[in-house]
């Protein structure tokens, strides 16, 4: 068989996937509306947009630097929303156990402390430091509020605010966006093909199909290209719809997401081969799904940065090649770095594409 | 007569969870080009493992077998154009039509262009499905699937056309309607290999019948001969004669 014929049946199959997909309305709906809900969910829902927070400002100083500042937290607006992030409460004279109290009876989600020295100390380029206290029950708000402060007090270059150590320096939506496009990408490209291929194995047009001349290798091809192009539509879409929605930007080169992003379908319709040859049906091939993109989705850091997890979990996030897609899509789309901020991501990403590929291929047999 | 299918001392086991079956025993015989030939037996028999292994879906264990003079383990690429297989599940796209389904199967057979609109037309209304063309097949009836089931293998016009348990689980109009098919494509001189659990099928239709029990081949003749030979009646006691009364596993 020549490659060219092999290449024309691939195209067939392609084609009749496509067709078969469309009439799946059920399905193509959820297919490119679900990641555009999480994001615009856990986008607003973890705090992308923290808005109207109340806190406390204890201001023991009397200088104009401290005015300065607290009237900057007062009108501060976050990047994606025209609303004050905080409502401020002003008072002075407060002890830091008192302001405590305040937090944790629910009236502030944050307390900031100025000393007495605060003007003085800028005026004299002068060490100094502010205290930030958070409601640390709502990690969330918390970290966001930290956040913009920290944002906030990096023009006065020599103010140091003692906080305690999570999130790092972006908006919460500029972390999720790339995360999530990776998870979709990862949980559609594993499910629709291995579903696809349980459900013709169970439907029996599998088995008929490989009854007929057309090679293996063109009906896996097939699946792919059909994947390839489904996986891509959806980033896409799910980019533009961030934009539009949650006015994410795009820092970075499309073609290199495209490139990433073709990578690790690659990878995820092996796995997707992989599973489903060892199920008979489309029910084992879903439980056998959730066991495996599920700890997938918490663990590797789409929602929150692995620097906030234990170690033990770091550890189980970089066996898993998501981890990696997630980090090269956020060094690319946020960071807007080329390729050679992303080629030890890219190497793993290879890997993981030919290692499941091949045992793909070769589990996926006629005998099915 | 010329062999079109030579089996030879074909052996199959499979290992399942530790446990070893023999699904094929050294089992030899020929299919000559032409005749309607019948595999019957039990549950278990091993027919649809040989079936398998000579549609090129399961490999032999030991043994050869030789399709239009073509190896199943080497040659599969050049046998499969020539069959036709009806399968014993229906095996059609759900979400696609009659039409498309048939299209599909022209596609993957390499049936020219020019010639899929023709064929598919011709096909449809020799089964009387002319007007559900159009249809997606979720929605047809156990008869009717079965009739498109049957067509979309003989589309490409195989020289040997395999069918798995033709007319399991029809009503007796299309089940009549399935067997003038077997011999109007016998008598266009394709080769018809089935397996049935119907006697009266395969008393009815089969130049000779092969007799299957316990992974053995245990008789091969033409059915008169062989009621003859165990002075039966009819078939039903042909098969008990040679596979007993006990249920198998």
């Amino acid at each position: 068989m020549t490659l060219k014929t092999e290449l024309m049946d691939s195209i067939m199959v392609a084609k009749k996937e496509f067709k078969i997909l469309f009439r799946k309305k059920w399905l193509v709906v959820p297919l490119f509306l679900f990641p555009i809900i999480m994001i615009v969910f856990f986008g607003y829902g973890m705090g992308g947009t923290v808005k109207n927070s109340p806190i406390l400002i204890i201001n023991d100083d009397t200088g104009r630097a401290s005015s300065t500042l607290v009237q900057e937290i007062g009108s501060y607006t976050p990047k994606y929303d025209s609303t004050p992030m905080f409502s401020v409460t002003y008072t002075r004279d407060m002890s830091q156990s008192e302001a405590e109290s305040k937090i944790d009876s629910g009236l502030y989600k944050g307390a900031l402390i100025i000393p007495q020295d605060y003007s003085d100390s800028i005026a004299n380029n002068k060490n100094t430091t502010l205290t930030l206290l958070t409601d640390s029950s709502d990690t969330t708000t918390s970290g966001v509020i930290i956040n913009a402060m920290r944002q906030l007090l990096a023009k006065n270059g020599i103010v140091s605010l003692k906080i305690p150590e999570i999130y790092g320096n972006l908006e919460y939506l500029d972390f999720l966006t790339p995360g999530i496009i990776a998870l979709t990408v990862f949980m559609g490209s594993v499910a629709t093909t291995g579903s696809a291929i349980a459900g013709e194995k169970e439907d029996g047009t599998l088995v008929r199909m490989l009854m007929t001349p057309i090679s293996k290798r063109s009906v896996i091809l097939g699946k792919t290209i059909y994947q390839l192009i489904l996986q891509l539509a959806r980033a896409v879409i799910l980019i533009i719809a961030a934009y539009f929605l949650v006015g994410f930007h795009m820092n970075g080169s499309w073609l290199l997401v495209a490139l990433l992003l073709i990578v690790f379908t690659l990878g995820g319709v092996g796995m997707g081969i992989v599973m489903s040859s060892r199920v008979e049906d489309m029910e084992s091939f879903f439980q056998l799904n959730m066991l495996i993109t599920m700890p997938a989705m918490f663990v590797t850091g789409v929602f929150f940065p692995l620097s906030s997890v234990p170690n033990w979990m770091r550890y189980i996030a970089y066996c898993l090649p998501l981890t990696y897609a997630i980090d090269a899509l956020r060094i690319i789309m946020v960071k807007g770095q080329g390729l050679n901020a992303i080629s030890f991501d890219m190497i793993i990403l290879t890997l993981f594409a030919i290692v499941t590929f091949t045992l793909g291929v070769r589990l996926f047999r006629r005998e099915a | 007569m010329e062999p079109i299918i030579e089996v030879k001392n074909l052996v199959k086991v499979f290992n399942s969870r530790g446990r070893t079956i023999t699904a094929v025993n050294d089992v030899s015989f020929e299919v000559f080009k032409g005749e309607i030939f019948g595999m019957i037996g039990p549950n278990g028999a091993g027919k649809s493992t040989t079936f398998s292994m000579m549609t090129t879906l399961l490999k032999p264990t030991s043994g050869s077998i030789k399709v239009a003079g073509f190896d199943v383990e080497k040659q599969d690429d050049k046998i499969r154009p020539l069959i036709g297989i009806v399968p014993q599940k229906l095996s059609l796209y759900s979400l696609l039509t009659a039409r498309e389904n048939l299209e599909l199967m022209c596609n993957l057979y390499n049936v020219p262009k020019k010639e899929i609109d023709e064929k598919v037309d011709y096909y449809l209304k020799l089964v009387g499905l002319e007007k559900s063309a159009d249809r997606y097949t979720g929605g047809f009836s156990g008869g009717m699937k079965q009739r498109l089931s049957v067509i979309a293998a003989v589309l490409h016009d195989p020289e040997i056309l395999f069918w798995d348990e033709p007319s399991t689980g029809l009503d007796p109009q299309t089940r009549n309607v399935i067997w003038k098919l077997a011999k109007k494509f016998n008598a266009e001189g394709k080769t018809l290999i089935f397996t049935t659990h119907y006697m009266e099928e395969a008393d009815n239709l089969c130049n000779r019948v092969a007799v299957m029990d316990l992974g053995k081949l245990v008789a091969l003749d033409n059915p008169e001969v062989l009621k003859e030979k165990t002075g039966s009646a009819n078939l039903e006691e042909v098969f008990v004669h040679f596979t007993g009364e006990q249920v198998r596993d």
